[in-house]
């Protein structure tokens, strides 16, 4: 997206047609249905996040949001329901899964709760922020990760105010690739690209 | 007597007429007409009814089928099996008035005529039917044609004192060549000389050595004055010999011999393959090759001697809702409506009930006064207690109102039921294919409808309860025999199937029914209600979605039972025609709108290609 919304949660969120399609919202027993159900409750999630910047979700808090409750059909997603779906997406394409467009955060303390949405893949970013130091000629430049998310030069890029950790992951995914390194403590990281 | 052509039923068992009733069934029967199997019509079940005898082929059921009316049939005999040759039931008809010869009828062969018509030139006595004088013996001598020195038989109805000119002469069989008259009337006198001194002797097996001749179509074999010439060395041996004395080659003496090959049984004169209208002149026989023989004539016999085809003609029973076996005159008059019409009010209510009640009781006490009595007063007591029932409304709260309807109606088709009581025991397989088929017309039967009325679908249990209260808890069908039927329906070839659902449950269907026709059923139903605005606002776009559906509509729109219902909704969607919603409202179908891209949602039903036959159904 080349041009990012300017304040984010001002203008409504267009909910899909199958949004209030009322089967929606019952687990589908038919494998087939099943699949398209998932697909279609995949991309309303990710778009959900994409529109409001949000790269975690918790379950808790979002089941009672428009995205998982339907008001006007008083219709609702339940707890468990979302899980599955989070569950669903989490895995990759190979195993039947929504390609790993999401990523339980620390399963074992949050309890299955939180979850990274990524409407774009930690690779994804890497390629976004990547293109972006060699469009501007910053091979070689040293930078802190607050200034790439936070710096004025960034503003125009999508990455900017975007969530530190994902950020940091993002970059782990370029240092893997070879074209960058990360050093510094936690909370001052710096960057050097390649 | 004469083979009638049968209608047979859906399930290809012989359409009984009104009050006529199955008695026997057995299968694997062969037929036999005189001496000889009829072709294409030996592998069979034979029903037995209160007014016919019935083949229906297993092969080609409604090409071989045919029937003989018992009122036709003088007596009939048992032949024991022996060796290779299945036991058989011999059915002698009653001798037809325009033939008064019964000793020509008998011992002559009607195959004569028959190969006459069909095969002039090969008969053996080709003398027409039309006798002025039959002989009183006939004497079946040779003349020897002068031209080509065959013997041909003279005809039985030459008459030596006759002159030259009336006497009509056949041809040489051989040859073709009309003999000089001489040759012919020498022949007869020297075989009335020679008559007059052997028959005597040999007059008991004259007979028997005589009745298999005219099918002889060997030309060697001749015969004099009941003494067998032999085809090899011409000579002349004693008639009970099977071998000739001299050379010991075999004699044709008749199909009495031929019988031991059973398969080579010629059948001279049923070339054709269709024998119905075909007239039985001498006898035709039932060959049991699987048993059952000694049920069929027992009750053949039975049958013979009740008459009830005499019934046929007589005037019809009382309706049903006098429930009266009218046995004397005075009860009859107090059914009558007169004194209704004196009694009004409670009062003629009460007369009437004490009248009803009176006769009731006369009808029980009838009925129960010995079990022959209650055999001849079944009918009555049938419907005497489906009225009581239909009174008492004991039945009133389980199964719909026309369900009711189907059960007591259908009381009349019991005489239409096979009990296990109309088969020989032991043989199970032909108690199910019989069952099998007794359901199959049961079900398509249009005056019931009962299929029809289900919506062409209906659980296999519901069938069971309601074929089984039509037997009026007699004869009831086990569960295991009923489903053991039931699958044999694919098997036979009948107009309704037995089909599983997902979860098990077996329903009965229409052959021809296949899910696809439901399904569009189901989504032509659908597409009809998106285009109806809803009564009460709904939150979705109704416009786009439709309307959800309930089992229990889906049950009503198409007459079906909640589970069959549910269990076709649940097909349809595991089709991915449909798709559930559960809520506080219960389980609801609606169109499967997850499989269509989300930018066509909108124009689906105009692409879609059931649209063509719903706007037809919405025109009609």
């Amino acid at each position: 997206m080349a041009t990012p919304e300017p304040a984010p949660a001002s203008t409504p969120f267009t909910f899909p047609s199958t949004y209030n399609f009322p089967p929606f919202f019952t687990p589908q027993p038919n494998s087939n249905t099943r699949q398209a159900q998932l697909e279609k409750w995949s991309s309303l999630i990710q778009s959900w996040c994409k529109h409001h910047r949000q790269y975690k979700l918790s379950l808790v808090e979002a089941i009672d949001t428009p995205l998982f409750h339907n008001a006007t059909l008083r219709k609702r997603l339940d707890l468990r329901e979302a899980r599955a779906v989070i569950d669903w997406m989490a895995k990759s394409e190979a195993e039947g899964g929504g390609g790993r467009r999401a990523e339980w955060i620390d399963a074992a303390s949050t309890g299955n709760q939180v979850a990274w949405i990524w409407w774009r893949r930690p690779e994804e970013w890497a390629d976004i922020v990547g293109d972006w130091v060699d469009g501007t000629g910053q091979r070689g430049a040293v930078l802190t990760v607050y200034e790439l998310l936070e710096g004025d030069a960034t503003v125009s890029q999508e990455f900017h105010g975007m969530d530190a950790e994902a950020m940091r992951k993002a970059l782990n995914v370029l240092v893997k690739r070879g074209k960058a390194q990360v050093f510094g403590e936690e909370g001052q990281e710096g960057v050097k690209f390649f | 007597m004469f083979f009638k052509p049968l209608d047979l039923t859906t399930a290809l068992r012989p359409l009984l007429l009104p009050d006529e009733t199955l008695l026997f069934v057995q299968d694997a029967v062969g037929l036999y007409e005189g001496k000889y199997k009829i072709p294409n019509y030996q592998d069979g079940q034979a029903y037995l009814t209160s007014h016919r005898v019935c083949y229906v082929a297993t092969e080609e059921p409604r090409k071989y089928s045919v029937g003989i009316e018992l009122k036709e049939i003088d007596r009939a005999e048992h032949q024991a099996g022996f060796w290779k040759s299945s036991p058989k039931i011999t059915i002698f008809p009653k001798p037809q008035k325009g033939k008064v010869d019964k000793a020509r009828s008998e011992t002559a062969s009607p195959a004569a005529s028959q190969t006459a018509s069909l095969y002039p030139g090969k008969s053996l006595s080709p003398l027409p039917q039309a006798t002025s004088s039959p002989s009183p013996k006939p004497v079946n001598v040779p003349w020897i044609c002068p031209i080509c020195s065959f013997s041909n038989p003279v005809p039985s109805n030459f008459d030596v004192a006759a002159p030259a000119a009336s006497t009509h002469v056949p041809p040489c069989l051989a040859c073709g060549i009309k003999p000089p008259f001489a040759t012919v009337l020498k022949a007869a006198i020297s075989a009335a000389t020679s008559a007059d001194s052997s028959f005597p002797k040999s007059s008991p097996l004259l007979a028997e050595a005589q009745a298999p001749r005219p099918h002889d179509d060997q030309p060697g074999t001749s015969t004099l004055n009941g003494s067998i010439s032999c085809p090899r060395c011409t000579f002349v041996n004693h008639p009970s010999l099977v071998e000739c004395e001299m050379c010991g080659g075999p004699l044709k003496v008749g199909a009495h011999f031929g019988a031991r090959n059973r398969a080579d049984s010629p059948a001279p004169f049923y070339e054709q393959t269709h024998i119905a209208n075909t007239e039985i002149s001498e006898c035709i026989k039932l060959s049991f090759r699987d048993g059952g023989d000694k049920t069929f004539l027992e009750r053949l016999k039975g049958a013979l001697i009740q008459r009830k085809w005499l019934l046929l003609h007589a005037p019809p029973p009382p309706p049903p809702q006098s429930t009266t076996p009218t046995p004397n005159s005075t009860n009859e008059e107090s059914l009558q409506p007169a004194p209704r019409a004196t009694a009004v009010g409670i009062a003629g209510l009460e007369q009437r009930g004490l009248e009803t009640r009176l006769n009731n009781q006369l009808v029980i006490g009838n009925a129960f006064e010995d079990l022959e009595a209650l055999m001849a007063s079944a009918k009555q007591i049938v419907a005497l207690a489906d009225t009581l029932a239909r009174e008492s409304g004991m039945s009133a709260n389980d199964g719909s109102a026309e369900t009711q309807a189907v059960l007591s109606e259908s009381a009349a088709a019991l005489g239409m039921v096979t009990t296990k009581d109309m088969l020989r025991s032991g043989s199970a397989n032909l108690y199910l294919s019989e069952l099998s088929r007794n359901l199959a017309e049961y079900l398509t039967d249009d005056r019931k409808g009962i299929l029809h009325r289900e919506g062409g679908i209906m659980s296999l249990i519901d069938l069971w309860a309601v074929f089984n209260r039509s037997r009026n808890g007699v004869e009831l069908v086990s569960p295991s025999d009923f489903q053991r039927a039931a699958e044999l329906w694919e098997k036979l070839k009948l107009p309704v199937r037995l089909r599983r659902f997902k979860s098990g449950l077996l329903v009965v269907q229409r052959y021809d029914w296949s899910d696809d026709k439901t399904v569009r059923q189901l989504l032509e139903w659908m597409e009809d209600l998106r285009q109806v605005p809803p009564e009460e606002p709904v939150p979705w776009d109704w416009m786009l979605f439709g309307r959800p559906v309930t089992a229990q509509e889906v049950a009503q729109r198409f007459q079906w039972s909640v589970g069959v219902a549910t269990e076709e909704l649940e097909m349809a969607e595991d089709r991915g025609a449909l798709c559930r919603e559960e809520g506080i409202e219960g389980q609801r179908f609606w169109r499967n709108h997850f499989l269509t891209p989300e930018d066509q949602l909108g124009e689906t039903p105009r692409s879609y290609e059931l649209r063509p036959p719903m706007v037809d159904s919405v025109s009609n």
